[in-house]
């Protein structure tokens, strides 16, 4: 039985509510400060207006080597140049947005760039004896057009080289069109619009942080100070 | 701590559906769900994908096997690390999970179909695998109801294979891409019918919307929201089940319930999860087996060319179709047992660019040219039940909770590869006779799951040595244990499952209160 309903029990009812009145407020304590701190946020608090960081910085590369990422680069430019009103790839900076993309992704997307990217290099020194990205549009055609496929969502070509060429494809023109310069263009014809729907957050976060990923981290203790202050269980 | 009468364990359509019957006989319920509960107004805002962290592209390392997931979309679905399960690599997987209150009758395509004779008694009809025990003419008035409470639109155009049911009616003309296609598909004595469709209320049909407020209405339904369940609890003297265990999600506290009945409706593998990890109902042994779903995944995209260089319009393009079932309906006509369905779709929109084996301006004019279309048509085969096809509890690894994971271990065999590529065949000259280009085409099917209409490995049936629960969606082992998901499914059918699920939930829920009301349970 709960402790209230046992004081009910046994207290006259002239007498119950003061001591109840006692048992829920006891002498408030100091105030830390003059305003308390946990109030002043209220709805009508104005919002801070925020921008994505693609509209001032850019991406600093870390997974392609230079020469990958001149090439990707190219090959950028070459499958989505701008076209009328529309940026195109190097305007979205999508090559470098890929680099990021592709580096925080599981090893084969890695390995299929990669490889690649290193096979449109060695095709290039081939076939024109001159790296991939002092390439022009005329010469990098042949070197694409036969591996260039139709395919269903979920489906990309297996075959080597038509694999590549069709991922990145997709990923380059995803990368483009979901940019904030893409977004600001003047859309018109079949051109795809930027993605604006409901994004979800994260819906009452697990608290433990104890995700497989997570939980593989070591605990790491604060360091102990050399000035011990008292102590009491909570 | 009291006894509650009944405990529902998950939300979704089949836990929803139980809520509301049995609350409404004046039942007290008690639903425990996994997640919490979803708000949009709070939890979800819309945003430009360039203002999302990686523009729009699925989170690497997240989600490897929902391949429905998107930036979007990434925190409703639940976390393949939070929760793993482990496969063969060679035979993958794709488990495709919701834990927010309402599971997946929040995110649904609402396809909405009956099955037939053709699958209840699909033994008697081929000689395959095992016949229901429980017939069409037994669960009809029953989806006729779910049809009612859902709102179904259709049209009452099926044949034999697709039962006709409570419509509101769609009486739209077809639109003349459409009509082309059903002149294609005519002298193949290939039925197209209008789609059938859960319109819901207020945009939505789901358990949180149709089920549950009429449930909370009676004042008998409680609900806990953020609680995993770990396992079921036994009475050893009366081999009764008489509660569960449970751990709540964000703090992990560990608590425990009692109840007179228990309810499983946590969606068909996480039901047979928890079955396995309590030791139960298993004295056929088959509790993880005949995993079965639908293969999704081969089909072709089509070109009107009557549309294309700015002609189309509303009259030529647009409407959906379903194809039902033809094959071997009336003898064995090819190299394989069963059948699929298409869904047909014409559509005014643009292309994607991966219809064209183009790029840079070619491209762009490519995809001026053939805006607006596009015809569709995709496969939904049905997998055949087979008991090598099944889950168990893999011993080495645990969820973020400590509770054991699923095993999964199925594939797709020959049948369900001749299928795909039979599919594809037909869809191909369909379109053709219609006169339609083919852009793409794929027959390769999607990872087993990928459907996200698994079920079975509970499968239902007359004998107790040849399966897990009666024809009343009833434990064999233990009277007052109920599984009431697509568990039970004792065969799967070409068509999507909700219908099927709500009406068998609907129908052992009421058995259920029945049987309380005269004291048997």
């Amino acid at each position: 039985m709960l402790r209230r309903e046992f004081l009910w029990l046994i207290v006259p009812g002239s007498l119950a509510p003061r001591l109840l009145l006692s048992q829920q407020s006891g002498p408030a304590p100091p105030p830390p400060a003059p305003v308390p701190w946990t109030l002043g946020l209220n709805p009508a608090t104005p919002l801070t207006h925020t921008v994505a960081a693609d509209a001032v910085a850019t991406t600093e590369l870390h997974f392609f080597s230079p020469a990958q990422m001149a090439t990707l680069t190219r090959l950028s430019d070459v499958l989505l140049p701008p076209l009328s009103a529309m940026p195109g790839a190097l305007e979205a900076e999508a090559p470098a947005f890929l680099d990021f993309l592709i580096g925080s992704s599981a090893a084969p997307r890695k390995q299929l760039y990669l490889e690649g990217l290193d096979w449109l290099e060695r095709e290039a020194q081939t076939r024109y004896r001159r790296s991939f990205k002092e390439l022009t549009g005329e010469q990098i055609d042949p070197m694409l057009r036969p591996w260039l496929r139709t395919w269903m969502t979920d489906h990309p070509p297996q075959e080597s080289h038509a694999d590549f060429i069709n991922i990145a494809h997709a990923d380059i023109r995803t990368a483009t069109v979901n940019s904030k310069r893409w977004s600001d263009a003047p859309i018109s014809g079949a051109s795809e619009r930027t993605p604006v729907a409901l994004y979800w957050l994260p819906i009452e976060p697990d608290l433990g942080g104890n995700k497989a990923a997570c939980a593989a981290a070591p605990a790491v203790d604060a360091p102990k100070s050399e000035h011990t202050l008292p102590t009491y269980p909570r | 701590m009291e006894t509650v009468d009944v405990l529902i364990i998950g939300s979704g359509h089949a836990g929803g559906m139980a809520a509301k019957i049995l609350t409404e006989r004046g039942i007290r319920c008690l639903m425990l769900n996994a997640g919490p509960v979803a708000d949009v107004a709070r939890d979800a805002k819309k945003t430009a994908a360039y203002d999302l962290p990686y523009r729009g592209f699925k989170p690497p390392g997240r989600l490897e096997h929902v391949f429905q997931a998107n930036e979007f979309n990434t925190n409703v679905w639940v976390d393949e690390q939070e929760v793993p399960y482990t496969f063969d690599p060679a035979q993958p997987y794709n488990w495709v999970r919701v834990r927010l209150f309402g599971g997946r009758s929040l995110f649904w395509s609402r396809q909405s179909f009956r099955l037939s004779d053709f699958e209840f008694k699909a033994k008697t009809h081929d000689g395959f695998g095992e016949d229901w025990p429980i017939s069409y003419a037994e669960v009809a008035p029953f989806y006729s109801r779910v049809e009612e409470i859902f709102q179904v639109a259709g049209a009452q155009d099926g044949p034999p294979q697709m039962p006709n049911g409570t419509f509101l009616p769609d009486d739209a003309p077809w639109s003349e891409s459409m009509q082309r296609f059903i002149q294609a598909a005519k002298p193949r004595k290939i039925a197209v019918c209008k789609q059938r469709r859960a319109e819901g209320r207020d945009g939505l049909a789901s358990s949180v919307n149709l089920l549950l407020p009429d449930a909370e209405k009676t004042g008998k339904l409680t609900s806990v929201a953020n609680a995993v369940v770990r396992q079921l609890t036994l009475d050893k003297n009366t081999g009764r089940v008489d509660g569960c265990h449970f751990i709540d999600r964000l703090s992990r506290r560990e608590m425990q319930v009692k109840a007179r009945v228990v309810v499983l409706a946590a969606g068909t593998l996480e039901s047979t999860r928890l079955l396995l990890n309590s030791g139960l109902a298993n004295s056929s042994g088959l509790v993880g087996r005949y995993l079965m779903d639908q293969s999704y995944g081969a089909g072709v995209t089509c070109s009107v060319p009557e549309a294309r260089g700015g002609r189309t319009t509303d009259k030529l393009m647009g409407g959906s179709a379903i194809v039902p079932r033809f094959r071997n309906i009336k003898d064995r006509q090819v190299n394989f047992l069963r059948g699929y369905a298409l869904n047909v779709t014409s559509r005014k929109g643009a292309l994607d660019p991966r219809n064209f084996a183009a790029y840079g301006a070619e491209l762009q004019r490519k995809m001026d040219e053939y805006n607006g279309s596009a015809f569709y048509m995709t496969m939904m085969g049905e997998v055949l039940g087979r008991y090598e096809n099944h889950v168990r509890i893999n011993p080495e690894k645990v969820d973020a909770w400590g509770i054991p994971v699923l095993h999964v271990e199925t594939k797709y065999t020959d049948n369900e590869v001749r299928m795909a590529e039979d599919a594809v065949t037909v869809a191909a000259e369909l379109a053709h006779a219609a006169g339609f280009e083919v852009l793409a085409q794929n027959a390769v099917p999607n990872p087993p799951g990928y459907s996200i209409h698994e079920v079975g490995t509970c499968r239902m049936g007359d004998d107790p040595k040849r399966s897990v629960l009666n024809k009343w969606s009833q434990s064999h082992d233990h009277k007052n244990l109920f599984v009431v998901d697509g568990a039970g499914f004792t065969s799967a059918g070409w068509q999507n499952p909700t219908m099927t699920i709500l009406a068998l939930s609907m129908r052992a829920s009421e058995h259920l209160a029945e049987s309380m009301r005269r004291q048997e349970i």
